[in-house]
């Protein structure tokens, strides 16, 4: 029975974030483009950022990258474009972990700033010089800027449900 | 220095190249997949295309089948809060009805005028192929406005094909698998669509803005527009040849426009909630204009020319009828005065009858009286005439008003 437990919580710990990640790739509500016009957030990136820079091996990266070719078939952008962003996000994520040795929420923070603004100036670069899609430079503006401010939120909330699967776990 | 440069060169290769814990790939390798992924999507190959296809309709049936409870969702939200609108909708409904009934005859002219007209310039098309499909996924993208139906090569549908809502424009096929094709709505930014605005029949192009919402572009003759207080409607132009002309679209939002210059439409129906739509595709009905198409030419002329006639002498017959029952109202309302006239009079001669009887009876009293002084004596009863009459009898009345006794020779 108590291995039974463990193997539940290990799984849940494991594939909690696969799985939101999926979700979120698939299903119609879409944070990054919501209902509303002055907001938006990319919740992927969050997640993504986050657990690579929490975790040994983050996600999975063969999972980030099928799940950028969901999100490139999903929303109609050229395939491989998402699946680069989320594995240079990755990248800079265990880059920033390799290099830390006293983690700091603020650091953190700011070189996800950083990243998300370099991967939107791929994504746009490579929309408009490639394929002459117009974007709307305003609303991913807001996306970057709500993006960045929830990725706090986020981080908490993933950190409260880690420790909360791991009590459980030990 | 070296040391720090040694440091990052480290941390850098390791995040590209070290394999994590049940890691089957590093990121390099996958950040190479994704190029490789980007670099081939470029080429028109088969093989290529065939895979992309397999791969679209794999990850469109998953998303289907994971947005199932969320459509459900919001599928009974729908319902009810359909349901609370409902009487208020059935109301307005009800006059809507009416009206467009009223306008229905109108309507059936003015189209099969249109058609023939449109015949005349060769501008009419008919739907060559039209089929319906279902909305499978309406997952909006940043770059992308788009929606997935469940129709695709398997049943006719081509790119470039007409979608739908009902008779209101929604987009068009961009991109088509075997059993799915995607439609760019016309809400997205990078739809171009020539159209009209009518009535000032003013041309311009116009390119999504929001959901909801489109945006006017190269509008010729804005001042017109400036000038003008109607509602003023859009409907695709059909320039370029993509659109049949005259399909509607929406209507010009005064209130969200920020100036006249940058004029938005709003639009006829709400893509966030298709279900199913119409997919089209239109061809130009071939016409030679031989002499039996001119004869039909000739004959629908005369038809609607009696059509016309028709309507107007309906039209008269209407007006007639209104005129005939405006003074049939009248009618009716002088009829029933001059009713209680008649009564009121008729009272009043029946007053004055009586009083006239009164008046009769009196001066046949006096008259009596008068001559019951003279010649009373003449006729009273006493001792020594004993062959007159009581007072009071009708017989001593009648000797008094004859002025003495009846002379029996």
């Amino acid at each position: 029975m108590i291995n039974t437990n463990r193997k539940i919580n290990s799984f849940l710990f494991r594939y909690t974030p696969v799985a939101l990640l999926y979700i979120t790739i698939l299903n119609e509500i879409d944070f990054n483009n919501s209902e509303f016009k002055y907001f938006s957030f990319n919740f992927v990136y969050i997640l993504i950022f986050y657990y690579s820079l929490k975790r040994d091996g983050g996600i999975g990266y063969i999972f980030i990258f099928i799940a950028g070719l969901f999100n490139d078939v999903m929303n109609g952008i050229p395939m491989g474009l998402s699946s680069l962003c989320y594995l240079l996000l990755c990248a800079a994520a265990v880059y920033l972990r390799n290099i830390t040795l006293r983690p700091n929420l603020m650091k953190d923070w700011l070189f996800f700033l950083t990243t998300i603004l370099f991967l939107n100036f791929i994504t746009f670069s490579y929309l408009f010089f490639f394929f002459n899609y117009e974007a709307n430079y305003f609303d991913e503006m807001i996306n970057i800027i709500f993006t960045f401010f929830f990725y706090l939120i986020f981080s908490y909330l993933f950190k409260t449900y880690d420790n909360f699967i791991l009590s459980r776990y030990n | 220095m070296e040391a720090s440069r040694d440091d990052f060169v480290i941390a850098i290769r390791s995040a590209f190249l070290k394999k994590g814990n049940q890691q089957r790939f590093s990121l390099l390798t996958l950040i190479l997949f994704s190029i490789i992924f980007l670099i081939l999507g470029n080429f028109n190959f088969k093989i290529i295309n065939f895979n992309k296809t397999v791969i679209k309709e794999i990850i469109y049936l998953s998303s289907f089948i994971v947005t199932i409870p969320e459509n459900g969702i919001k599928k009974s939200f729908n319902n009810i809060s359909n349901h609370f609108d409902y009487y208020d909708d059935y109301q307005v409904t009800k006059n809507e009805l009416q009206k467009l009934k009223d306008k229905d005859l109108s309507k059936q002219i003015i189209t099969f005028e249109n058609i023939e007209l449109k015949k005349l310039i060769d501008d009419y098309f008919v739907e060559d192929s039209q089929t319906y499909a279902k909305v499978l996924i309406d997952k909006e993208s940043p770059f992308l406005r788009s929606i997935i139906i469940n129709k695709g090569s398997k049943n006719g549908v081509k790119a470039g094909m007409v979608v739908y809502d009902d008779i209101y424009l929604v987009g068009k096929v961009v991109e088509v698998n075997f059993i799915t094709s995607r439609v760019l709505l016309i809400s997205d930014i990078n739809s171009k669509i020539p159209v009209t605005i009518q009535p000032l029949n003013i041309q311009g192009i116009m390119s999504g803005l929001d959901k909801q919402k489109g945006n006017l572009q190269y509008i010729k003759d804005d001042k017109l527009i400036n000038k003008n207080n109607e509602e003023l409607i859009v409907v695709t132009s059909g320039s370029g040849g993509v659109f049949k002309s005259g399909i509607p679209i929406g209507k010009i939002d005064f209130t969200d426009s920020s100036s006249k210059k940058n004029l938005v439409v709003k639009f006829y129906r709400n893509f966030s909630q298709l279900i199913y739509v119409k997919i089209s595709s239109n061809a130009k009905k071939n016409i030679d204009l031989d002499s039996s198409n001119k004869k039909n030419f000739e004959i629908n002329k005369d038809k609607i020319l009696k059509i016309n006639d028709a309507l107007e002498d309906i039209k008269l017959l209407q007006q007639q009828k209104i005129i005939a029952e405006e003074i049939r109202n009248k009618l009716e309302t002088e009829n029933t005065k001059l009713k209680e006239n008649l009564i009121n009079a008729e009272k009043e001669i029946t007053k004055k009858n009586k009083n006239i009887q009164k008046n009769k009876d009196k001066n046949e009293n006096i008259k009596f009286l008068e001559l019951n002084l003279l010649y009373g004596h003449k006729c009273r009863k006493s001792f020594f005439k004993p062959t007159l009459f009581n007072i009071n009898t009708n017989e001593y009345r009648a000797c008094v008003f004859n002025e003495g006794p009846i002379n029996k020779n």
